[in-house]
């Protein structure tokens, strides 16, 4: 972890301490303010910003190393900064409280962005080395002197907003060797550190998952539930961003949930999630597990970037992204899948989900994640190779290696992936599939010539006359997932010449059919 | 207090808006200019093209891209600080803000949600915002922008324009944008005959009748030279005719504070 330590001043720089709220402060603070923009006419100085390094830090401290409500300021002060001009700028606060700990920081220090634009004629803009800062020419003449002031006036704030905070010291800095040192030794390694925590941060480290329902719009009875390895189908959303806006507006689109207990650890279903998604969802389902494809899967607004959809015929789960406008091996594009997911409804067979829960260590884990992984374009996986376990990377098809079912097996067959001889799913070393069974799966093609005068007139739609392959699915019973109903055309042949012909009906079926050749007697004649 | 701009296209709503946003400025630089109409060209018409850098949409976009990989930033700040570095475009009178293209495929409820927040605060800030926006007023729609004190729906002598002046009409009251008032403008009427029309049509619909615009071709040979309709002599019977609109505006935002 990198170090947390009080700023060394070094010796020669220019320094000023003050202790203590003033009585007043000589410019008034409101939320009125956030937003109000100052233009570059009418700018007295600018910090950090474009120019000019800057950065905003806040760490957290034992209580015996902050002296409370203390700024120092190191190098030129605004009275001695020349108008219309750009300036470095480093503010760091450091904090201490019995509640007060690393993971606070991040929390702590981005009020400071609401904090400061509550004092008037003072422009904070972005965060940590991008901040920057306008303040006005009416704010100098109204009679603020001292970055000092303006240091004390957001600690004020910081107290009375976060009661959690008991003692609070702040260093600013505006001489541009300090800043860019501490920028590079100090709070860059603070920064990485902390965006690291967002692929370390798991669902079980956290008492809170976020909703979001933004789409509710759309799909009336979706529920995004946004976990720490799970992102909102959206893909714009993290756990993270929740619980920002959680914070901010607590009865806003995102809300907390309170996760529960946990009910399946490798699936991902919680109490909480439960209890909530029948809430919300005005009683449609009642059971939700984050980490599952096929059992009580998540709903799918139709916001989703990325489609998961089962292939029976091979056992495995492709992925297909918005952006890839060609069927998919099992013939359907995004959007005829989307069409049939979106809505907010639970649909077994199909999983809508944003691009970054490909990056989660928990990525359909229930169901052999990247193991159970079949097919992508080849867009989508480049995007997201790094994720994929080595050996699987060139296990999984792209349309460059397949495009029907025929070929992805072709594939999955040369390269030996896992669902040709049984998946073993990395979460708790579990066989979740028995394989291909080699005898069924050998000689796919079905070429079915149905002469209607073979055909047995009377009791036309009997089995024998269906040409249905008995897919090879070798999965457990309990594995086995119901597949949607996708409406299969009702062939209907009507009678040829005089004779009744034969109605052929396909219900529920998973049929592989290269070709289908139906005859009748006289037009055969016909030179057909 | 915000100012909507709409007509139909080829009526000349950009002109007038661009001519407001001229002379408001000129008495406070409290001004925010908003190009809402992909079509048309606000900042060629104050002759400030080369100044705007990003449209909203553009920052969007990049927002759109970048956000799986910005850790645990806050995407709200990353938002604003973005829009207002680069899509504010700051001019020497007032500020200018391009919405530009509508968003492209993709879910954009997130991005749209910080959008409005960002421009919420932002818009509140300003005593003056001008807004050119397209007939369909699909960024009031959308709440992208949340509402307008005054619409000025701007037409010429056309049956189509006269229909958009209605569609509009009744789409704002629909939308709740919650107007004072909703105004109409003649633009290009050459005739008596022509201005009566106008006059008939603004009482039938429920609409005040703010100002008939002569037909200036000064304002074409500017347009086709690619200069700023700004440069029309500040005497012409047009420039006077839009300069009392404007004094009219702030006026009414003197009164209301």
């Amino acid at each position: 972890m990198a170090e947390r330590k009080r700023v060394e001043v070094p010796e020669g720089v220019k320094k000023k301490e003050v202790s203590g709220v003033p009585e007043s402060f000589p410019f008034e603070i409101s939320p009125m303010f956030e937003g109000e923009r100052v233009r570059k006419g009418d700018m007295y100085v600018e910090l950090g910003g474009p120019s000019q390094p800057g950065f905003e830090l806040v760490i957290a401290l034992p209580k015996d190393q902050v002296e409370d409500m203390k700024v120092t300021l190191i190098g030129p002060d605004l009275d001695e900064m020349e108008e219309g001009k750009a300036y470095p700028y480093a503010m760091i606060y450091y904090v201490a409280g019995d509640q007060v700990d690393n993971d606070l920081e991040p929390v702590i220090e981005r009020r400071n962005h609401d904090f400061q634009n509550y004092i008037e004629g003072y422009m904070h803009l972005n965060q940590r080395y991008d901040i920057w800062i306008r303040i006005s020419k009416g704010a100098i003449k109204k009679g603020l002197k001292s970055l000092t002031e303006i240091a004390l006036a957001t600690m004020f704030l910081f107290k009375n907003e976060l009661p959690f905070i008991e003692k609070i010291e702040a260093v600013y800095i505006t001489d541009k060797e300090l800043v860019e040192k501490l920028l590079n030794e100090m709070a860059m390694p603070i920064y990485e550190e902390r965006d690291a925590r967002v692929e370390q941060l798991h669902d079980e480290d956290v008492e809170e998952f976020y909703s979001c329902t933004l789409c509710q719009s759309f799909a009336p009875t979706n529920v995004c539930v946004i976990s720490p390895d799970r992102p909102s189908l959206c893909g714009a959303i993290t756990w993270f961003d929740g619980r920002a806006a959680a914070r901010v507006d607590p009865e806003g689109p995102n809300r907390a949930v309170p996760k529960g207990e946990c009910i399946d650890p490798i699936g991902g279903e919680y109490t909480g999630v439960n209890e909530f998604a029948k809430e919300e969802s005005g009683g449609e389902y009642d059971r939700i597990k984050l980490h599952s494809f096929f059992e009580y899967p998540h709903t799918s607004c139709g916001c989703f970037e990325v489609i998961g959809f089962y292939m029976p015929e091979v056992d495995g789960i492709g992925w297909v992204h918005r952006g890839y406008p060609d069927p998919a091996p099992n013939g359907l594009t995004f959007s005829t899948m989307a069409g049939q997911t979106g809505g907010g409804k639970q649909v077994v067979g199909f999983l809508g989900i944003g691009i970054a829960y490909f990056r989660s260590k928990k990525f359909i884990q229930a169901d052999g994640g990247w193991y159970r992984v079949v097919w992508m374009p080849k867009e989508l996986k480049e995007r997201v190779l790094k994720y994929i376990p080595e050996d699987m990377r060139d296990k999984i098809a792209t349309e460059e290696d397949a495009k029907t079912i025929e070929e992805l097996k072709e594939f999955l067959k040369k390269v030996n992936h896992p669902v040709v001889t049984g998946v073993v799913r990395p979460v708790d070393g579990k066989k979740i599939t028995e394989g291909w069974k080699e005898e069924e799966e050998e000689k796919v093609e079905e070429v079915v010539e149905e002469k209607a005068e073979e055909a047995a007139p009377a009791e036309a739609a009997q089995p024998a006359a269906q040409p249905v392959q008995q897919p090879m699915m070798p999965m457990q019973p309990v594995q086995m997932p119901a597949i949607p109903q996708i409406q299969m055309p009702q062939i209907q042949l009507p009678a040829a010449g005089q004779q009744p012909g034969i109605k052929l009906i396909i219900k529920d079926a998973k049929i592989i059919i290269d070709k289908v050749i139906i005859r009748g007697k006289e037009e055969k004649k016909g030179g057909k | 207090m915000i100012i909507a701009v709409t007509g139909k296209g080829g009526t000349g709503k950009t002109i007038l808006a661009a001519l407001l946003t001229h002379f408001i400025s000129k008495k406070t630089n409290n001004v925010l200019a908003v190009d809402a109409d992909p079509d048309s060209n606000l900042p060629d018409a104050l002759g400030v093209a080369e100044l705007v850098t990003k449209t909203l949409g553009e920052i969007r976009e990049v927002f759109q891209e970048s956000r799986d990989d910005m850790g645990t930033l806050n995407k709200e700040q990353w938002l604003e600080g973005k829009i207002y570095s680069e899509a504010i475009c700051e001019c020497d009178n007032f500020d200018l803000l391009v919405m530009g293209r509508p968003e492209g495929e993709g879910c954009y409820c997130f991005a749209n949600n910080l959008l409005r927040g960002v421009l919420r605060k932002l818009m509140r800030h300003y005593d003056y915002i001008i807004i050119d926006s397209e007939a369909g007023l699909e960024h009031f729609s959308r709440k992208t922008i949340e509402g307008a004190d005054y619409i000025i729906v701007v037409t010429d002598m056309s049956k189509k324009g006269l229909a958009t002046a209605k569609r509009i009409k009744e789409l704002s009251e629909e939308l709740e944008l919650n107007f004072k008032e909703i105004y109409l403008v003649g633009n290009r009427i050459a005739s008596k005959e022509a201005e009566e029309t106008i006059r008939k049509f603004a009482e039938d619909n429920g609409l005040k009748l703010l100002e008939i615009l002569p037909y200036d071709e000064k304002i074409a040979e500017l347009d086709l030279k690619g200069l700023p309709v700004t440069l029309l002599p500040e005497d012409s019977e047009y420039m006077r005719k839009v300069k009392k609109i404007a004094d009219h505006f702030i006026e009414l935002s003197v009164k209301a504070r």
